[in-house]
């Protein structure tokens, strides 16, 4: 097992590198760069060429691609994070500042989607073709398709404005710090962020659900005398999570998508936000160490599902 | 205790419904398994042998139903109306697996993959005993071992995709007879095993049914099965027992063509590759368009005009009774 996590861990250099090198390509390609972002335009008709080549320079971008990738990488495996090329401010303390928001929404919408959908999913199995499982059905299908950002303007709309329940946005008003004062904040923006995801769930664990209802041990299992509840929690709901995890697992990108749209809707201080603004300024390194730091999370994000589905799932064996 | 009924069926019809369609899966079926004896129900795929025994188990899919008849369980404490239970109900729950077990056709998928064999035997004992956690384990550790399970203690805690298939097979009826049933219903219980495996379960059935006095009841289209293992014999065909009675008398001097057919279509081992087998001509009819009159008629070498109505159910012999016009001939036949 700990070979098994330690070699997973070891393959996930080559996929950072290769990923991070198509996201350094693909900001290379974009045109401008973060000196046209740093100037503004009416300080740059004023500006000659030189300037503004000389500022390029004290940059490093006037170093060949490759070169500055090569500077780029070796730093970030040395520890060496580097400073956002806006303001200047140390990228680990951005970090610092902006992941635990991140890190809290995420987890939050995480939590509700596979509570909420592995529930609604498996009421919606156990009751199958009723009004129950039509409504939920429907409900889901436009969870799926409705686009985040719509959700959230409508809660902001209904629930701050109108309704006043939660605040409009933000995470932390100066002076009321606590976990319970800052609950109302994240209650709108997780509930809105896990809509798709919820959604996706339900649909999926009602499937699995079915399935595993269909096979011949949950006969066995009622020819045994077991209560109806026990037949289809401890059998059928427990072989049909492997599948559902699975899912959530390879669904968390989506999750890590769409926090980045939640977060300027609700105008939430994480990394999404941030990340916004660091590609319309091109700040290279910024950029670089945002999408680096999603890549990590969605790969280490896969290797707990893979750990879970193994105890979860006894035929599942690591390692061999 | 040898003639002690265990379980009555009488008049039993079970339909199930497809498509606002109507299959009469049962149409009609009478038998009695007696305390340590073993019926066998013998028939073609489809002739209602499993559904037979899903309704005396009370686990019949959910669009079908017991539309008529009487199935009663003799238990310790007066004879239940089974079919009169509700199906989800704590007394049909009492007595599924604790007085009435059951086996599958096929241990590699009747068991739960993602439970230990232990705890699929224990859980069985949790429900239908007072014992206490540590002895329900070494409980579930004994049945094992009297399965012939290898190093019972270890294989307690495995799970069923380390057992192989006659493994399983024990596993399934250890976790069958953990709380000594008075009736075993083993529904082809080897159709998915080798030919070596099946003889081996067949006799663990057997030293069961003389140790415990168990009644079994078992399911098979193996007439070789049936020759070997029976005590008594019901012969299916679409829905009704067509002939019915003491394993020697049914085998020996049968009186149903369908039973005759069924035993000549069985190659004999020893005459040789040329032997003539006779296979029944034609194919089992549609059951939601059954003929008229006797379900068997259209196959039948020995068809009258009376065929287009359905026989009453004759005694031939105080214990062997039979569903035919003509059986009279052949019981004369079967005489000389």
């Amino acid at each position: 097992m700990l070979t098994y996590i330690a070699r997973r861990l070891l393959t996930l250099i080559p996929m950072v590198i290769v990923i991070s090198f198509l996201i350094y390509l693909g900001l290379e390609l974009t045109p401008g760069d973060a000196v046209s972002h740093m100037v503004p335009p009416d300080a740059r008709s004023m500006m000659d060429e030189e300037r503004l080549q000389a500022l390029r320079e004290s940059l490093g971008l006037g170093k060949p691609f490759i070169v500055r990738y090569w500077i780029w990488i070796t730093g970030v495996m040395q520890g060496e994070f580097g400073y956002s090329l806006a303001g200047g401010v140390p990228i680990s303390k951005i970090f610092l500042d902006r992941l635990p928001a991140t890190l809290e929404l995420s987890f939050a919408a995480l939590l509700i989607s596979t509570v909420l959908g592995s529930i609604l999913g498996t009421i919606s199995a156990l009751t199958r073709g009723s009004l129950t499982d039509q409504s939920l059905t429907v409900v889901g299908m436009l969870g799926v398709s409705i686009p985040e950002f719509f959700f959230g303007l409508v809660a902001i709309l209904v629930f701050a404005l109108n309704l006043n329940w939660f605040p409009v946005g933000g995470r932390i008003l100066p002076g009321y710090d606590s976990f319970w004062d800052r609950l109302p904040h994240l209650v709108m923006p997780a509930m809105v962020l896990s809509i798709m995801m919820t959604a996706g769930v339900m649909r999926y664990a009602r499937s699995s659900m079915l399935d595993a209802l269909s096979r011949d041990f949950i006969r066995t299992a009622r020819s045994k005398g077991m209560p109806e509840w026990r037949v289809n929690i401890l059998h059928g709901f427990r072989v049909a999570l492997t599948p559902v995890i699975v899912l959530i697992g390879f669904r968390l990108p989506v999750l890590i998508g769409g926090s980045v749209i939640i977060e300027q809707v609700f105008q939430w201080p994480g990394i999404g936000k941030e990340f916004v603004s660091a590609v319309r300024s091109q700040d290279y390194p910024l950029v670089m160490m945002v999408a680096l730091f999603s890549v990590l999370a969605v790969l280490i994000a896969s290797l707990i599902v893979d750990l879970l589905t193994a105890i979860i799932d006894p035929r599942v064996r690591l390692g061999e | 205790m040898a003639n002690e009924v265990a379980l009555t069926v009488n008049g039993l019809k079970t339909y199930i419904y497809t498509n606002n369609r109507c299959n009469r899966a049962l149409d009609g079926v009478s038998f009695e398994i007696r305390q340590g004896k073993t019926l066998c129900i013998v028939g073609e795929s489809g002739c209602g042998k499993s559904v037979t025994a899903d309704s005396i188990m009370q686990l019949l899919p959910t669009l079908s139903r017991i539309e008529d008849g009487e199935i009663t369980y003799h238990g310790p404490d007066g004879p239940v109306r089974i079919d009169q239970l509700p199906r989800d109900g704590a007394k049909m729950r009492a007595i599924r697996g604790k007085e009435i077990a059951m086996i599958f056709q096929d241990p590699m998928t009747a068991l739960n993959p993602v439970y230990s064999i232990g705890f699929q035997i224990k859980e069985m004992l949790k429900y239908h005993t007072g014992l206490g956690r540590s002895d329900r384990h070494s409980k579930a550790i004994d049945l094992l071992r009297s399965m012939g399970i290898p190093l019972p203690e270890k294989r307690v805690n495995e799970y069923p995709h380390l057992y192989s298939g006659g493994m399983r097979q024990r596993a399934m009826i250890a976790i069958a007879m953990s709380c000594n049933p008075r009736i075993l219903i083993a529904d082809e219980p080897t159709t998915a095993l080798d030919v070596t495996i099946q003889a081996q379960i067949f006799e663990l059935m057997d030293t069961l049914k003389r140790d415990h006095g168990t009644a079994i009841m078992l399911i098979t289209h193996d007439m070789g099965v049936v020759a070997e293992l029976a005590d008594d014999v019901a012969v299916m065909y679409m829905g009704n027992i067509v002939e019915a009675g003491p394993v020697g008398k049914v085998l020996r001097n049968p009186v149903h063509p369908y039973t005759r057919a069924l035993l000549e279509s069985i190659p004999v081992l020893g005459r040789g590759k040329d032997q003539e087998i006779k296979a029944i001509p034609g194919q089992t009819p549609d059951p939601y368009n059954r003929p008229k009159g006797c379900q068997f008629a259209d196959r039948c070498a020995y068809r009258i005009g009376a065929c287009d109505q359905m026989p009453d159910e004759t005694q031939v012999a105080p214990d062997h009774r039979v569903t035919c016009w003509r059986y009279e001939e052949f019981a004369a036949d079967a005489a000389e």
